[in-house]
């Protein structure tokens, strides 16, 4: 039996799918965020143990596909007995991928802050944490939101690999309709439109913010 | 004599296969204003960033109001807080107001309660000649005045010594004078200062000792006057000549 299919249930459906690719981003950049911190903590800790790990998480995640890390999530996990869900294996392997770019983002904010900062708090008696915390930090944050804002434009389109563990985002809701509806281009057009008008809001509101910092030399209040 | 303020004893730092200080020894009583001179690579910065631990150094001691400092020691926390420090590119926080510049380490280091903090910025910037720039930011400052802050700044910890790190050499030369004249006021109220300078009649006027640095090591030192006056090695000599 043969469905019919009317461009409003193409769009609803996808609509549907967009909802799962913008929860599964935002999981992706608050919980990535978070690890990120962390990674980024370890990265820049005094330890060459805790700095090696760092930068061999890293290393991992920027160097191999994000494709290959869902695979291993998803597959690698079974192994061990466990069932995972696709959702759940999308959310993780993203925020792996996201927590290792954020961190690498944000060590370069920090380091983009002069040593003349460092050297000054230091001769306050402040401590690594009490300089991070009051100097270094608030000067990198300011830095940081323009690239952060421009990298989860990444996220969102990284979220469509997740297709194909199988995980009903917008790109498999846009497969799946395109398998029955014989009307790949036309759906395939819908699902782009999608990315799109996420993305686009958001790659605007970083070049904006990039063009705010740039304009103001030393620091905006 | 009673003990020294600040007690240098022997101290060597290598950078890499570069000795550059070759033993350096010195005394300073309290209330001294000590002027370090010598040309660049002498040794002379590294001596003095070496006093608050911004430099470490392979071996000697470094003992400033009891507080001893040995090669390779990590907690310099008591030791800072007794040591304030002014560098030559000001390093103020540039998303504090002066004010939240001058109330910081006070307020996060000394635990001491805010509306205190906020007492003390504002007496140590009306000492500068800076009241009415409690709420400008470093950016809005000129040069000299930001570096009028960075020495409050330095103060409001209330040390025991205050480093001078070339504190005038990034300034207008109009501006020189108005940091110099708070130097001045800080040593004429008993402050012990140790400055790397480049302002040799200030270090003759201002100056209880001159120290000239020479290959790393200490190679003439006494009262700034009669230094000047008979410098007793050709290379101090020729030092002053090259300046003056």
């Amino acid at each position: 039996m043969m469905m019919e299919f009317t461009l409003w249930d193409i769009l609803r459906n996808l609509g549907f799918g967009a909802l799962w690719t913008i929860g599964l981003s935002l999981t992706a950049f608050v919980l990535g965020g978070t690890t990120g911190l962390l990674v980024l903590a370890a990265r820049m800790a005094k330890s060459p143990w805790l700095q090696r790990g760092a930068r061999i998480y890293i290393e991992f995640f920027q160097g191999t596909p994000l494709l290959m890390q869902l695979f291993m999530v998803f597959f690698g996990i079974a192994l061990l007995g466990v069932d995972v869900p696709p959702w759940l294996a999308a959310a993780l392997g993203l925020t792996l991928f996201s927590s290792a770019y954020l961190a690498e983002i944000w060590r370069g904010c920090v380091e983009a802050i002069p040593k003349g900062q460092w050297e000054a708090s230091a001769s306050l008696a402040m401590t690594w944490l009490e300089q991070m915390r009051h100097v270094i930090l608030p000067q990198a944050l300011r830095v940081a939101v323009a690239p952060t804002v421009g990298f989860s434009v990444q996220i969102v389109k990284g979220t469509a690999v997740t297709s194909i563990i199988g995980f009903a985002e917008l790109t498999k809701t846009g497969s799946m309709l395109a398998n029955a509806t014989f009307q790949p281009f036309m759906v395939f057009g819908f699902v782009a439109l999608g990315y799109f008008i996420l993305c686009y809001p958001l790659s605007h509101y970083a070049a904006s913010l990039e063009r705010k910092f740039h304009g103001s030399t030393s620091g905006s209040h | 004599m009673e003990a020294p303020l600040v007690r240098i004893d022997a101290l060597h730092k290598h950078f890499g296969s570069n000795h550059v200080l070759k033993g350096i020894d010195l005394r300073i009583q309290q209330g001294e204003v000590v002027a370090i001179i010598g040309r660049s690579g002498s040794g002379k910065s590294t001596l003095l960033r070496s006093i608050n631990g911004l430099e470490t150094f392979d071996d000697g001691l470094i003992e400033v109001d009891g507080e001893r400092l040995y090669a390779g020691q990590t907690d310099l926390r008591a030791l800072r807080q007794k040591v304030g420090m002014v560098f030559q590119q000001f390093n103020l926080f540039p998303h504090l107001t002066a004010g939240e510049n001058v109330m910081l380490a006070p307020q996060v280091v000394k635990k001491t309660p805010k509306a205190e903090c906020e007492t003390i910025a504002r007496a140590m910037l009306a000492k500068v000649g800076l009241a009415e720039k409690f709420d400008a930011y470093p950016d809005q400052l000129s040069g000299g005045q930001q570096q009028r802050v960075a020495i409050a700044r330095a103060l409001a910890m209330q040390p025991k010594v205050l480093l001078c790190d070339e504190i005038t050499s990034a300034l207008d030369p109009e501006l020189v004078n108005e940091v110099l004249a708070v130097v001045k006021q800080l040593a004429a109220e008993g402050m012990t200062l140790i400055m790397v300078t480049h302002e040799m009649r200030f270090a003759r006027e201002v100056g209880d000792k001159l120290v000239f640095m020479y290959q790393g090591r200490v190679h003439e030192s006494g009262h700034p006057k009669e230094l000047f006056a008979a410098p007793q090695t050709p290379e101090l000599q020729n030092f002053i000549g090259a300046v003056n």
